[in-house]
């Protein structure tokens, strides 16, 4: 990059002289318009913060990052150049260099404010670059220029652009979240130090040992050449080491470095505080306001160092946070005032008529603006109550836009002036740009709150007849969002009440829904969210808080499973127990089998197992993939007398697992039959029920907790010899329903917990209430019962009847002959057993799970006895 | 609604309305003017602009401005837009703004026609390209609004 190589005849003469040349001044203009277009837009975000979740962030952004860095690059070019008596650089280059800026400042915003973290990362990394060029222009500016007497001036600028350098890839790893939540307090406060007090501060101050003499017009100190160096040792150092030691942890020597800052700016006021004389400085208004913003920086940085050195970091996060604005509008806005007050004058007009006319213009009502703007940062500084620091705000803005005004004003003016002809454009000029502020603001007004998807889809799901509300406490704390996930069943009303509980600022936006506005520690805020039909995130907007883990996952229950949404109609409505059971089983449904066939012929019984996924319909309107012996969830149920053989042939269809069986049935090692197959493999397992009883069989392959709570079970019943013949036999296997997708967290989750969706009968829930099992009254009814659990017994129950007879894990409890009666058939996990019972009329018999939470969710049928 | 009915009229009124009225305000201040400024002489230029920016205006007060209105009307009472859900954040701001940002748009162009009867020529011209850019904005944020 030959910056220096512009192939035009150096003119030798007085840099002013050069300046005034068209071309320049041209340049000038245009860089001003920017600036005055990113002041306007910060303008506007700072009066949308209450609407704008980033608007704060915006509205820093836009006035440091746009507007101020503009201004920085371009002076800080034209003061290199008049004070190393050096060669202007290229234009073409120069252009370039700030268009590479301002596209990266834009990129910056619109990637932070649409939450592109890679445009962001983008934005950044050309940030670095365009600045980097600068940085090697103003150092290959010094080597063999004359160098005039304040030519250590621009070791300020070059210093700046360091900063500048560090702190866009600071941000740039706060933005993105690379900076991680434990890094992230620390860096965000060196990221803070070095873009406000590095790439703002040292310019400025550099600056302000020229430009104070001649806005006073005096001549400058002789002293100025020796502590000039002198301040930018101290600052820069101290700068250097605040920002090291925040970013490692180093609260002392973050102080210290804080100190040799304070020092430096105090070497440089004391130098200017002497410069002053009793004569009327060149413009009153300039001074002023110079004066007044390098107080503030001093006040500032002094204020800095406290709040560093009397707290923890994550605390004293709050406390900077706070001093931002003060030196925000103190500082650099009073700076860049001032300085314009002065500046533009100069750099516009062309003689000095027009330079007083201009001045004249640009200095209307400076008191009142001093003192209004002045009074605003004092009111923000100070620890008042709210609405002090609101009306602070206010009144600052007010000389702010003031200001720009004039600055417009003059601006037009001068465009007016640099062309030809120019006159028609001027209205096209205002119109187009008032236009165009018109809609941005509406924009930002209308994209305000977050976006709900309208009235109409809030209608659809309001009419979806739930009723459910929940309200959850949420809180911001540690760059976390606790709970960090909720899960609520569909149609849920939810309401979510928000409180930060950490040191610095956050919010809470959720996608496609209301947001919080900024909240500060202690603050809270209720979210609405309506009925909750699917799943939805939230997390706090703050750049760079999201990609660093504050979010919060809102899970549907049920959602998850592949076929949860083809029977939506059934599916969405949810009830308190979390399905509707009330609702109808799809057509071509059919309930699973509850009579029990004699146990066949023959002492041997061979039987073929596969095991595979299925999807079945769990409960009215719910299909959920189950794991299967045999298609089915429970598997066959094996009958057999004592003494019979089983052959069970094991076979894994299931492509992606393996699994085993365990008959509980049989006696024997465990280790060839119940080891886990491959997919694709058979197995023969084989056994002789040598006792009777009610027994379990399920998958023998960890985690057994999902095997079997996916369905992996079933029965076998080995008949106690003698067992007499009765009227009806029912087979009953009880089990929990975890819904979602089989083996996910969130089912997991659910089983760890014991917390199933629903308890069923033979797998599905409420399946015997929708299709009653029948008899006929007088009729003898046996109900044999196995609880697979796997978490889950059973209180087996049959309501209007008693047992006169209960057998239990292989043994009668009670016989018909003896005096007693027996209500309930209690099953630990695994224990198996049969009640009997004679139905004395006709009616409706309820069979229940007497544990009433497992009754209402699903564990309950109907026995129908007629004539 | 998958058929052309009754309020695919409504609504096509509505959008052809603001399609002539931001088409002619574009035509009037591209084409029309800045030719007659070039081709007529002063005082020729001057009834010319006068009466055409007459005539644009009553086109807008006689058929525009009551078109906008009734179908905009009609369409929110359609889809139940209330006086308090414009407030919410989404569809309601949005549709608020855009109803804040047409009234800016009518008072610049009615400003355009005050100043340009006074004479007050640089003023009219700004105040009609405000109302120009702003036209662009109503647009901008129709189509951000969910069909009806």
């Amino acid at each position: 990059m030959n910056i220096e190589q512009d192939g035009r005849e150096p003119t030798g003469g007085r840099y002013p002289s050069r300046f005034r040349r068209s071309g320049l001044k041209a340049r000038h203009l245009h860089a001003h318009i920017v600036v005055v277009a990113w002041l306007a837009l910060a303008l506007a975000a700072a009066t949308a913060q209450q609407t704008l979740p980033v608007a704060r962030w915006l509205a820093i952004h836009l006035f440091l990052l746009g507007a101020a860095t503009t201004a920085i690059v371009v002076w800080s070019e034209h003061f290199a150049v008049a004070l190393l008596h050096a060669r202007l650089p290229d234009e073409r280059w120069s252009d370039a260099r700030l268009a590479g800026v301002n596209l990266a400042v834009a990129g910056v915003l619109i990637g932070v404010w649409a939450d592109r973290p890679v445009l962001t990362g983008a934005a950044c990394a050309l940030l670095v670059t365009a600045v980097a060029a600068h940085l090697v222009v103003l150092v290959r500016m010094g080597r063999g220029a004359l160098g005039g007497r304040l030519a250590p001036v621009v070791g300020f600028y070059r210093a700046a652009a360091v900063a500048l350098i560090v702190g866009a890839a600071l941000g740039g790893l706060l933005a993105t979240g690379h900076a991680g939540a434990r890094n992230y307090t620390g860096l965000r406060l060196a990221h803070v130090h070095v873009t406000l007090l590095g790439w703002i501060g040292l310019p400025v101050l550099g600056t302000l040992f020229m430009l104070w003499p001649t806005v006073l017009g005096v001549r400058m100190a002789e002293r100025t050449t020796k502590v000039a160096p002198w301040a930018l040792a101290l600052t820069g150092g101290g700068l250097l080491t605040t920002v090291v030691a925040l970013a490692a942890g180093w609260r002392w020597a973050a102080v210290a470095g804080v100190g040799l800052y304070v020092a430096g700016v105090g070497v440089a006021v004391e130098l200017f505080a002497r410069t002053v004389r009793r004569r009327s400085p060149v413009s009153a208004a300039a001074a002023w306001m110079l004066g007044a913003a390098a107080g503030w920086l001093l006040a500032g940085t002094v204020a800095d160092g406290a709040i560093l050195a009397a707290r923890q970091p994550a605390e004293a996060q709050e406390g900077v946070g706070s001093l931002v604005p003060v030196l925000l509008v103190g500082f650099v806005a009073q700076v860049l005032i001032g300085a314009l007050t002065y500046l533009l004058p100069v750099v516009l007009a062309s003689g000095p008529k027009e330079r007083a006319a201009l001045r004249a213009v640009l200095e209307r009502g400076w008191a009142v603006r001093v003192v209004t703007l002045n009074a605003g940062v004092a009111l923000l500084a100070l620890p008042l109550p709210d609405p002090a620091g609101a009306a602070g705000m206010v009144s600052a803005a007010a000389a702010g836009a003031a200001f720009l005004v004039l600055t417009a004003s003059v601006l037009v003016r001068g465009a007016h002036r640099a062309g030809e002809g120019g006159s028609s454009r001027r209205p096209v000029l205002l119109g187009t740009a008032a236009g165009a502020v018109l809609t941005v603001l509406a924009v930002l007004v209308a994209n305000s709150g977050g976006d709900t998807s309208g009235p109409a889809v809030a209608a659809d799901a309001g009419s979806g007849g739930s009723s459910a509300a929940r309200t959850v406490d949420v809180t911001l704390s540690g760059m976390r969002v606790r709970p960090s996930r909720i899960e609520v069943t569909r149609g849920t009303t939810l309401r979510l009440e928000v409180t930060n509980k950490d040191a610095q600022r956050h919010d809470l936006k959720v996608e496609d829904g209301p947001a919080t506005p900024l909240l500060a520690r202690g603050d809270d805020h209720t979210l609405d969210l309506g009925p909750v039909t699917e799943d939805r995130e939230a997390w706090c907007t703050l750049p760079g808080h999201r990609a660093a883990g504050m979010t919060l996952d809102i899970v549907v229950k049920g959602s998850t499973g592949e076929d949860a949404d083809a029977h939506d109609g059934h599916a969405s409505l949810a009830d308190s127990a979390g399905l509707d059971l009330s609702g109808e089983f799809s057509g071509g449904w059919r309930p699973r089998d509850a009579d029990l066939a004699p146990a066949p012929g023959g002492t041997v019984h061979k039987a073929e197992l596969r095991a595979a996924h299925t999807t079945v319909e769990v409960a009215p309107g719910v299909r959920q993939q189950m794991w299967t012996f045999g298609g089915t969830a429970p598997g066959p149920t094996l009958r057999g007398k004592v003494g019979d053989v089983f052959e069970i042939t094991l076979v894994n269809d299931d492509q992606g697992m393996g699994h085993g069986i365990d008959f509980h049935a049989g006696s024997l090692a465990p280790d060839r039959p119940m080891r886990t197959i491959q997919p694709g493999e058979r197995l023969v397992y084989r056994f002789r029920a040598e006792r009777a009883g009610a027994w379990l069989y399920h998958c023998s392959t960890a985690p057994m907790l999902q095997h079997i709570g996916n369905g992996m079970y079933g029965a076998v019943v080995i008949d106690p010899p003698g067992l007499k013949q009765v009227d009806r036999e029912y087979v009953l296997v009880s089990s929990e329903l975890y819904l979602g997708t089989p083996g996910s967290t969130a089912q997991v989750t659910k089983m760890r917990e014991g917390t199933p969706d629903a308890w069923a009968f033979n797998g599905v829930a409420a399946q015997y209430a929708k299709r009653p099992l029948t008899a006929k009254a007088g009729e003898r009814a046996r109900f044999w019962v196995v609880a697979a659990g796997p978490g889950d017994g059973i209180a087996f129950h049959v309501v209007g009847t008693v047992f006169d007879t209960v057998y239990k894990e292989g043994a009668h409890l009670l016989k018909p002959d003896q005096p007693g009666g027996a209500q309930v058939l209690d099953l630990a996990p695994a224990q198996g057993g049969f009640v009997e019972t004679t139905f004395p009329e006709p009616g409706h018999y309820s069979f229940v799970d007497h544990d009433m939470r497992h009754a209402e969710s699903g564990a309950h049928g109907t026995v129908e006895v007629s004539e | 609604m998958d058929t052309v009915g009754l309020w695919s009229l409504v609504r096509f009124a509505h959008v052809a309305g603001a399609a002539l009225w931001v088409g002619g305000q574009l035509a009037l201040s591209l084409v029309i003017l800045p030719l007659a400024r070039r081709m007529l002489e002063p005082e020729a230029r001057d009834r010319f602009t006068a009466r055409a920016g007459r005539r644009f205006g009553i086109l807008t007060g006689a058929v525009f401005l009551p078109v906008q209105l009734a179908t905009g009307w009609a369409m929110a009472w359609h889809k139940g837009v209330t006086w308090a859900s414009l407030a919410e954040p989404g569809y309601g701001r949005t549709l608020a703004t855009k109803l804040a940002l047409f009234v800016l748009v009518m008072l610049a162009a009615a400003g355009h026609g005050i100043a340009h009867s006074k004479g007050r020529t640089e003023m009219a011209r700004t105040l009609a390209v405000v109302s120009l850019v702003g036209s662009l904005g109503v647009v901008l944020l129709a189509t951000a609004l969910p069909a009806t």
